[in-house]
């Protein structure tokens, strides 16, 4: 049905992988490099990997200047890191001014440069050098990115605005290119990047997904996207398919079936792609020739390791995370992490925890209504338990229609479409669903809120930088609605509020959600809790491969458990889903 | 003829449209720097986080900023003199200052340049 994708599939000179985070790209991109440079071509890897775990994978210190790689003849392979390219950028701005403004004017300018938007144009930046130098075009025949532009800044890079200089007179006060001055300069580069990445004999995008639905509708929304700006040559890679079961083991059937099921609802748009898939493999791709492996198809690999009995760590579950909310009182709990992470079954699943404990609760969510409702089967409710959804788009929508009401008499066509483009910056959903939530908290009394995502700290610290902007400025008409106010202060109390990150034991799950609290902390709030959610580890199964994958688990449990969560806890990959009121109880047990 | 900066605070989202809140006298200041500057009349804005060596170099703005942090942004001179601290012009200050009418001072930005995807 998916035939197993193959090196000799790639046809042009630059490869990009795009998809979900977790779902394998840079080892896609890995294993992809080392079989075209096997197969004798001149291969360049480009790896935005900022664990730089590739270092281990390929045995060699690794920084932007392209090296060869010793155990694979005609491989060049270079790490960027985004993050540290936007910091760096951010410092040459800033470190001059350190010792001559106060701290407080130097922490506003740090803001300004901390955006998601910031680091996703570094990136683009870094991504153009390669694409547009003829130099290093004409040395490989293949140059292959583990990431891809987002559509939202080839976007901006496309509008009028960006290139006039106009941006410098700040328009409408605020740009996602704006942290990037100097960007005039770039035109001629950045527009022949962009040509190349639309040119179907140069450029493929591969679009990396697991059997999941979740990373399967990221896919879906990402290849629609990226069509529309130009992209067109694309494929779709399904990576991490089990390929049989063993029949015996109930974990091992349940995680095969719910993988086919998922592969049931591929959108339509998508399967005009041309799909393949890798296989679901027990080893770590982590060095070259298990990387030759993949595409050998093997699933298992003959190991020395003998497999350690399943020793436990000692975490506590579900249940001793709701005990403690609810014995210190909490009023507010956040569950944090990144998409398809479980952070709104955990969230559930803590609520009805806390309503069989005697307390009053509100369960809001930002999952679209209709899974709310498939996950509590209404009629089932407990009297102690309400419920409501915000849906992040229909916000996303009023809180846009506001702005473009209110700021567009002032602007010309090209203005308006400008704005209407910075709207469409990651900041804009976080802060309109913050307003959305805030309602909800200060509606809410003398019962405990969970919501199943939390605000960002760069949200929060333009929140907190605006309340005391327009206590300022009397003038200043833009305000920051009554209940987001009262909701910061709240926000920060680690006596009333909680959050918990929800994560999933494998190496970029961990990273994010290690993002997510670092950003966190910045804005003064700590998370109290992590929670390993889906963990083959704290199952019983016997299924060879499933236990090679549990075994891998262990190092990231051990780092989470270590070095970043204060107090963890885990869950156990369930093999039924726990849909109702009742059947969330099982997550107590 | 006057000359009139504006000091501009650090504005990524803090206050624009990707921000908490809105501010629609950022547009109307943006204009009308913009048909004044068109005019040809002597009027800069600068901006904290691209201009920080403005800031940093003009004796009043960095006293200010030393004493009162970044909340007394914007600053506004007139011929070197701190006039306004905290906020914005209105259109007649403007009219005021460079003896134009304040309706003048109204006119959409026209912009340029472009890339054009499907062209290239």
């Amino acid at each position: 049905m998916y035939p197993s994708f193959s090196p000799n599939h790639v046809q042009t000179q630059f490869l990009f992988l795009t998809g979900k985070g977790g779902v394998g790209k840079t080892s896609t991109a890995c294993a992809t490099a080392v079989a075209l440079a096997d197969s004798g071509k001149k291969v360049l890897l480009i790896s935005t990997d900022p664990a730089s775990n590739l270092q281990d994978v390929f045995g060699i210190e690794l920084t932007s200047i392209p090296r060869a790689v010793p155990t694979v003849a005609n491989l060049y392979v270079s790490n960027i890191d985004p993050e540290a390219s936007a910091k760096a950028y951010r410092e040459s701005v800033i470190g001059p001014y350190r010792d001559i403004f106060p701290e407080v004017v130097v922490a506003t300018m740090e803001e300004q440069l901390s955006g998601a938007c910031t680091v996703e144009i570094a990136a683009f930046d870094e991504f153009t050098g390669f694409l547009t130098n003829r130099e290093i075009g004409n040395l490989y025949d293949h140059i292959i990115f583990d990431t891809a532009p987002t559509g939202h800044t080839l976007r901006l890079l496309q509008l009028p605005m960006a290139w006039n200089g106009f941006l410098e007179e700040s328009t409408h006060g605020a740009s996602c290119l704006g942290p990037l001055s100097g960007l005039v300069d770039k035109k001629e580069l950045y527009s022949s990047a962009v040509a190349a990445l639309s040119d179907l004999t140069k450029t493929t995008l591969i679009l990396v997904t697991r059997p999941d639905v979740s990373a399967i509708l990221e896919a879906d929304r990402a290849s629609k996207e990226l069509k529309e700006i130009g992209i067109k040559n694309q494929m779709l890679i399904i990576n991490g398919l089990l390929q049989h079961y063993n029949e015996e083991d109930e974990v091992s059937s349940a995680f095969y079936h719910r993988q086919r099921d998922a592969l049931k609802q591929i959108p339509e748009t998508l399967k005009e792609t041309t799909m393949y898939s890798l296989p679901y493999v027990s080893y770590s791709l982590t060095g070259v020739e298990n990387l030759r492996n993949l595409f050998k198809l093997y699933d298992e690999v003959p190991t020395t390791d003998v497999y350690m009995e399943n020793q436990s760590m000692n975490l506590p579950g579900l249940k001793e995370v709701i005990n403690d909310f609810s014995g210190n009182q909490t009023k507010l709990i956040f569950t944090m992490g990144k998409g398809g992470v479980g952070k709104t079954t955990v969230a559930s699943a803590i609520a009805v925890g806390l309503v069989e404990k005697g307390h009053r609760v509100h369960l809001t969510t930002t999952d679209p209504a209709a899974h709310l409702d498939y996950q509590f089967q209404s009629d089932h409710l407990n009297q102690n338990l309400t419920i409501s959804s915000i849906n992040p788009k229909v916000e996303v929508e009023k809180y846009k229609a506001e702005v473009l009401a209110k700021s567009s008499e002032n602007l010309d066509e090209a203005g308006f479409a400008y704005l209407k483009e910075d709207l469409e910056s990651p900041c804009t959903e976080e802060i309109a669903v913050f307003q959305a939530f805030a309602e909800v908290v200060a509606k809410s009394e003398n019962e405990i809120v969970v919501i199943d995502t939390a605000p960002t700290g760069h949200t929060l610290l333009l929140l907190d930088a605006s309340e005391s902007y327009s206590k300022e400025i009397e003038r200043s008409t833009g305000n920051v609605p009554e209940s987001a106010k009262k909701l910061l202060p709240q926000i920060r109390n680690p006596k009333e509020t909680a959050v918990a990150i929800v994560t999933l034991a494998e190496a970029t799950p961990v990273l994010e959600a290690s993002r997510l609290q670092d950003d966190l902390r910045r804005a003064s709030i700590n998370p109290q809790w992590w929670v390993i959610n889906q963990s083959l580890s704290a199952t019983n199964t016997n299924d060879h491969i499933l236990k090679g994958k549990a075994m891998a688990e262990k190092e990231w449990i051990q780092e989470v458990k270590d070095n970043k969560a204060e107090k963890c806890a885990i869950i156990p990959w369930l093999y039924e889903e726990k849909v109702g009121y009742d059947k969330l109880k099982d997550y107590i047990k | 003829m006057n000359k009139v900066e504006i000091f501009d605070p650090a504005m990524c989202c803090s206050t624009g449209v990707c921000g908490p809140s809105v501010d629609p006298e950022l547009t109307r200041v943006a204009s009308a720097v913009y048909s004044l500057e068109k005019k040809g009349f002597n009027i800069t804005r600068y901006q904290l986080t691209n201009d920080p060596d403005k800031f940093a170099k003009n004796k009043e703005i960095h006293r200010i900023l030393m004493e009162k942090g970044p909340d007394a942004l914007p600053v506004v001179l007139v011929n070197d003199q701190v006039v306004k601290v905290g906020s914005y012009p209105a259109n007649e200050e403007f009219a005021e200052w460079f003896e134009v009418k304040a309706e003048e001072l109204n006119e959409k930005p026209k912009s340029g340049l472009s890339i054009n995807l499907n062209q290239l």
